[in-house]
């Protein structure tokens, strides 16, 4: 059953159904403030994601993996550790590697992008639901591209013999800074801007 | 007002919004724009994921206790556990990776269980309704920094890079860690918002 959608608002915090003002909005149930100042949490989204985009190319110019065999170091981006593994011949990790580390967090940008751009133009009701559903994909996605950093840091953390040593590269820092400040872009996403007919008052 | 909010409820996932109706037992409120689920018979799932949290916390304290893998190389023997693997980034100067890595695999997922546990105590004898209360919601935001299901994953990455070069047996730990993301996944995080929020709601309303 529908009834009229735009005079309520959802609270994330803990779900219950709240009278949208149209300004800023505390929670009836939780006093968690469920939304804002629409203008100020789409410039900490993009603030978040322009961050989290440098990070991201840092991430792949510097390594994320130092290995020492014998006293001789050598280094791998995350790209050259995926290329690596195809020349090995392990594929499918390689394709694990590369979707996670490269594709997913390419794909988290361009949506939060899509959402930021195209908020305040007016959207028919379909659209309106894209919206929320590219917002959806962004969160059970995200993730997922931790499984480099994860992969580094068992690395690092088992292969510390006389011999041969693994550690973590600058890439590694770079890329949980991108990884954290990608999921922070997503979260300042106004609830609003994924449901809102933004007409004009 | 016209219309009691608590009847109302809004999908989480397309932000459609729809009126409430009583479940019969054992089914499940679909929606009807994007079809996910909105909300099931509360009291059932709740109650199975205290003994699943306490079971979880077990599961959780075994594998981060003791080696999850052994690895040999060049006649050396290495083992991988998780304060382990923490210490070694920390000492070499990774403070950045090393502190995310131990809010996603360690904090965030304690916090879950223990919420759930102490949420399961609080209810039960209906005492500190607002402390609870925020139990609710950080529990709820805990969940998605939770990420020890990826680092299952990632061990098994890791490991493909070493076959070539190393030995590699599994230990206890492994096992619990398994366990322990089966339940999370299947347990833990698969209890909607909604439905720890009417729990809460009714456990404290009702004489
Ligand atoms: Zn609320
Ligand atoms: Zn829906």
């Amino acid at each position: 059953m529908k009834s009229n959608k735009d005079k309520y608002i959802r609270c994330p915090y803990c779900e219950s159904v709240n009278v949208d003002n149209g300004g800023v909005v505390y929670c009836r149930t939780c006093k968690n403030r469920i939304s804002g100042n629409k203008e100020i949490n789409l410039r900490n989204a993009w603030a978040m994601l322009i961050t989290a985009m440098i990070f991201y190319v840092i991430a792949n110019i510097y390594p994320i993996l130092v290995i020492s065999k014998f006293g001789v170091t050598s280094s791998n981006t995350i790209i050259g550790g995926a290329i690596a593994l195809w020349e090995e011949g392990s594929y499918p990790i390689s394709i694990i590697i590369f979707v996670a580390s490269v594709f997913v967090p390419l794909l988290k940008f361009i949506l939060i992008l899509y959402i930021l751009t195209n908020y305040k133009k007016p959207q028919k009701g379909s659209r309106r639901v894209d919206q929320a559903m590219l917002y959806h994909i962004t969160e059970v996605i995200g993730p997922w591209s931790m499984v480099d950093v994860f992969v580094v840091a068992i690395l690092a953390g088992v292969v510390h013999m006389s011999s041969v040593k693994i550690t973590a590269g600058i890439g590694a820092t770079a890329f949980v800074l991108m990884v954290f400040f990608t999921m922070l872009s997503a979260m300042s996403i106004d609830i609003r801007l994924m449901r809102e007919d933004n007409d004009g008052d | 007002m016209s219309e009691n909010l608590d009847d109302l409820i809004i999908c989480s996932h397309c932000e459609t919004i729809h009126k409430k109706v009583e479940l019969p037992e054992k089914k499940v409120a679909k929606c009807s724009v994007c079809g996910k689920k909105l909300y099931s018979n509360v009291e059932d799932t709740f109650k199975k994921a205290i003994a699943y949290s306490i079971t979880a916390l077990i599961l959780f304290t075994i594998a981060s206790m003791f080696p999850i893998i052994k690895v040999y190389i060049a006649g050396q023997e290495s083992d991988l556990t998780i304060p382990g693997m923490l210490i070694t980034l920390f000492n070499e100067g990774f403070y950045v990776v090393g502190s995310i890595v131990f809010v996603v695999i360690v904090i965030a997922p304690l916090i879950v269980i223990l919420s759930y546990i102490a949420l399961a105590i609080l209810t039960y004898f209906k005492i500190f309704r607002g402390f609870a209360k925020h139990i609710v919601s950080f529990l709820i935001t805990s969940r998605s920094w939770a990420m020890v299901d990826i680092f299952l994953i990632s061990i098994l990455v890791a490991l493909v890079k070493l076959f070539g070069y190393a030995q590699i047996n599994f230990g206890v730990s492994s096992i619990a860690l398994i366990l322990f993301v089966i339940v999370d996944t299947f347990v833990l995080k698969n209890i909607l918002p909604v439905e720890l929020w009417t729990y809460f709601n009714r456990a404290y309303d009702e004489k």
